[in-house]
């Protein structure tokens, strides 16, 4: 009773917290903070993850920053992506309650760190020794590998050649790190934008002569824009493959909860399914099942 | 709470760089908005409807939208338009000079209108024209009047340029969420800009201070 009272409690408090969320959200936490005896159940409505063996109803609250198509991204006022995706599938495997909710990268970050309102965030975040300092890491579940983005008719080569070019990249990511080695730490050749819809307009405008990004990032903005006509350019030796990993609060439990649920849909086939869904290709996941 | 004063001190030849950005872009913009702001101020009050209305308007566009769309409009359309590729910079520059000129411009007309209309008789009355008379009688004495309405807008600026990292500029914004994205860390930061921030509006407050006594005088 007490635990379902405070639970009550505190979807009310996150139904304010959160000013995005819709009205009949926010009459279901009224209700559960007046009747008080159904606020685990009204929460769980938000998440289309089935009820495991009953040990562990508490529901997970994921962050994952909505500005990374087709990784994840916002149609309309939902998530989608990849992750999502994959997200759910691994929740299933895991028979664990869920929600995940749009939460841009920097507030993203600092609370997940602080694990008190959100427990996870997936978001593509690539497992880095830097970031293992702040966070814990789940097993990797995605291969990703920068690549360059440049007109049909440009003779970049390598990201050797960039140096002395102009180079739009999204700060923070890894694109940012691996360029700021090679063009030089505060070098205002390279641009470090808030999001890659920028950093790409900015090629496109002419301010910049390459954008690094994630392969399937730039792949998706080729697709979808054959009139600019852009080539990617791939760089093994510079850039080598990374892997995206949940990140949790330092100590989290639910590592240890989720990473065989990871393993199980890598290995059962669901993983290549997400991956053809929206890829339109096989993974190759030899690298995520032997990296342990 | 863990404060790493090491990636501050990392980072403080680019902040301290960023900031050089920072008081030239704000310096170059509150003086072309002054110029403009006067411009569109004077037309905004014309007997003429031709100079009135457009004033009019741009006053409500710059007042009335967002700085960060003026900001990417300029540096991803109007800049380009003239210049053939994007120039942060200038960009930078434009955007706040054109915005700030919609602001000065109602300051303008809010000192200009504080002056006694006897004033611009009495002086028009011994000869002078009506640019004299706003010249060398009114003018003067309703800057004093726009001192500190100046010192606020200034103020704004100053903070407001802080928007120019989205098109990256390389101000102090722009170093701090650089540190931010390399460290993972918002504290260190977002504390250290504030506090620069801080100094460089405490210091201008200071000055205007000093002129407004200084006219007074």
């Amino acid at each position: 009773m007490n635990k379902r009272y405070t639970l009550g409690m505190l979807t009310l408090v996150a139904a304010i917290t959160l000013s995005g969320c819709g009205a009949k959200k926010a009459n279901d936490a009224e209700g559960a903070a007046n009747g008080g005896n159904n606020g685990a159940a009204n929460s769980s409505n938000e998440s289309n993850a089935t009820s495991g063996s009953g040990a562990d109803d508490t529901t997970y609250l994921f962050a994952s920053d909505g500005s990374y198509a087709p990784m994840e991204y916002m149609d309309k006022d939902v998530l989608k992506g990849f992750d999502i995706d994959f997200l759910d599938a691994v929740m299933k495997e895991a028979g664990l309650k869920y929600e995940v909710r749009n939460v841009a990268w920097d507030a993203m970050l600092e609370s997940v760190k602080q694990g008190k309102e959100y427990q996870a965030g997936i978001s593509s975040i690539s497992i880095t020794d830097e970031r293992k300092q702040t966070y814990d890491f789940s097993a990797p579940y995605f291969e990703s590998t920068n690549v360059i983005l440049v007109k049909e008719d440009s003779d970049i080569k390598s990201a050797s050649d960039l140096k002395g070019k102009k180079v739009a990249v999204q700060g923070g990511t890894t694109a940012d790190i691996l360029m700021t080695k090679i063009i030089g730490e505060g070098n205002t050749d390279l641009k470090k934008f808030d999001s890659n819809a920028v950093a790409l307009l900015e090629l496109d405008q002419g301010g910049a002569d390459a954008v690094v990004a994630d392969i399937a990032i730039v792949r998706d903005y080729i697709k979808n824009n054959p009139d600019k006509k852009l080539k990617e350019v791939l760089d093994n030796t510079n850039f080598t493959p990374e892997y995206y990993g949940i990140a949790y609060p330092k100590d989290s439990g639910l590592k240890a909860k989720l990473d065989p649920a990871i393993k199980a849909v890598i290995e059962n086939g669901k993983y290549a399914e997400i991956y053809k869904k929206w890829f339109n290709e096989e993974p190759d996941t030899t690298h995520l099942t032997e990296t342990e | 709470m863990d404060f790493r004063f090491d990636i501050i001190e990392d980072y403080f030849p680019l902040l301290m760089r960023g900031t050089l950005y920072t008081i030239c872009i704000s310096l170059a913009s509150i003086v072309i908005g002054s110029i403009l702001g006067l411009g569109v101020g004077l037309g905004k009050m014309s007997r003429f409807w031709f100079l009135r209305w457009p004033m009019q308007s741009y006053i409500n566009f710059f007042r009335g939208t967002p700085l960060l769309v003026q900001i990417f409009i300029v540096h991803f359309a109007l800049v380009p338009l003239f210049y053939g590729k994007t120039n942060a910079i200038a960009a930078g520059v434009i955007a706040l000079s054109l915005n700030a000129a919609a602001y000065t411009a109602e300051i303008y007309r809010a000192g200009i209108q504080s002056i006694d209309k006897g004033q611009t008789e009495a002086a028009l009355s011994i000869g002078m024209t009506p640019w004299q008379a706003m010249r060398f009688v009114v003018l003067p004495q309703a800057i004093k009047r726009m001192i500190p309405a100046f010192g606020n807008e200034f103020i704004v600026l100053l903070k407001d340029s802080s928007l120019l990292t989205f098109i990256t500029v390389p101000e102090i914004m722009y170093w701090s969420n650089a540190m931010k994205n390399q460290y993972i860390r918002v504290w260190e930061p977002f504390l250290t800009a504030a506090l620069i921030y801080f100094i460089l509006t405490y210091t201008l407050n200071k000055l205007l201070v000093w002129l407004e006594r200084k006219v007074q005088a």
